[in-house]
């Protein structure tokens, strides 16, 4: 009895594919090669020549895998992308958004560094201090998941990309719809905003997301290094 | 208007038609395919696999593995919505094909 999945695993031994989607795609293959087979044994055939026969079905492994390729690799980008790019993203995202109300709920009031009249910068310390975990948290997943070190950090920092989204959409949108925006909005104070809403929560996530993406980089600079 | 893509077309629509009756695997959708067209259509491992991959990204058809009673463990395509809405245009550019070539070989039989 041949060992049919051996024999598709050595010929599609370079296929680009994620483990996981290769092993289905060498169990498919070995499971069709095997009944082609039997389907020859059936007929009265030897051994042999039903091998040769079922073998007849693929004349160049080459071909098939770059056909098979092709034809999944779409699909593994998109799958690739959410586990590793949006799925951390968005749960970062959450799980940070959703605690600051909490906190403030808790009593824990956000710390005014300037004051002067409307240009009042509010630092939401407690906040900020444990956005470090969730930016960990992200990458973590994401490096998980195979992320490269640019999805690892795009994960990690995904809240402050998301803020700083809204931040320029919503202002702007904010002030075509209501003038008097326009007119009490200076420029100390659009900073003022910009400091505590993007560049302050985007710094705390990325001292949480860089060790990681750095583990990543690293890692992967030894493996090329042993493999060369 | 016949699309350029005819070739891939009658395969796609093969596989597509045969998946009407109900879910097969591989090596099923290829002999049932092979049997019902007396032999004229015949797909080997390497022009069917890829196809099929193919098709499931577009959505037309999707795969789950599935455990017969003899314990084999093979995975089982089925048409999706997607691709019983696929089928109706397949098949009128097929109808469009033969009536053309219908047409030409009269013509040519002049």
């Amino acid at each position: 009895m041949r060992d049919w999945r051996k024999f598709v695993q050595v010929q599609l031994a370079g296929l680009p594919l994620s483990p996981g989607t290769k092993a289905d795609v060498v169990d498919e293959l070995a499971g069709h090669l095997e009944e082609v087979y039997e389907g020859h044994r059936r007929q009265g055939m030897t051994e042999e020549l039903a091998a040769q026969r079922a073998m007849k079905q693929v004349t160049d492994w080459n071909a098939l895998q770059r056909h098979i390729r092709n034809a999944k690799e779409r699909e593994e980008l998109m799958q690739n992308r959410v586990r590793q790019l949006w799925f951390p993203g968005l749960l970062t995202l959450t799980l940070s958004m959703g605690l600051l109300p909490m906190l403030v709920k808790l009593g824990l009031e956000p710390r005014i560094v300037s004051w002067s009249g409307p240009d009042t910068i509010l630092f939401y310390v407690p906040w900020l201090l444990t956005l470090p975990l969730f930016g960990a948290l992200g990458a973590y997943i994401s490096l998980r998941a195979g992320g490269s070190a640019r999805a690892i950090l795009f994960s990690g920092l995904f809240p402050m990309l998301s803020l700083a989204a809204c931040f320029f959409v919503i202002l702007p949108l904010s002030i075509v719809l209501d003038r008097s925006i326009a007119f009490h909005l200076t420029l100390a104070g659009f900073l003022g905003l910009l400091l505590s809403w993007v560049v302050a929560p985007g710094a705390a996530l990325l001292i949480g997301a860089l060790p990681i993406e750095i583990l990543h980089t690293r890692k992967m600079h030894s493996q090329r290094v042993a493999g060369a | 208007m016949i699309g350029a893509g005819i070739k891939r077309g009658t395969a796609e629509l093969a596989v597509l038609s045969i998946l009407e009756d109900g879910p097969l695997h591989g090596y099923e959708m290829a002999r049932r395919i092979e049997e019902q067209t007396k032999g004229a259509l015949r797909f080997t491992l390497a022009a069917l696999y890829p196809m099929l991959y193919r098709m499931e990204q577009r959505g037309w058809i999707r795969g789950a593995w599935e455990t017969s009673s003899s314990g084999r463990r093979r995975r089982c395509y089925r048409l999706t919505p997607a691709g019983k809405k696929k089928l109706s245009p397949l098949r009128k550019e097929w109808a469009e094909l033969f009536g053309a070539l219908r047409r030409l070989t009269k013509v040519s039989h002049a």
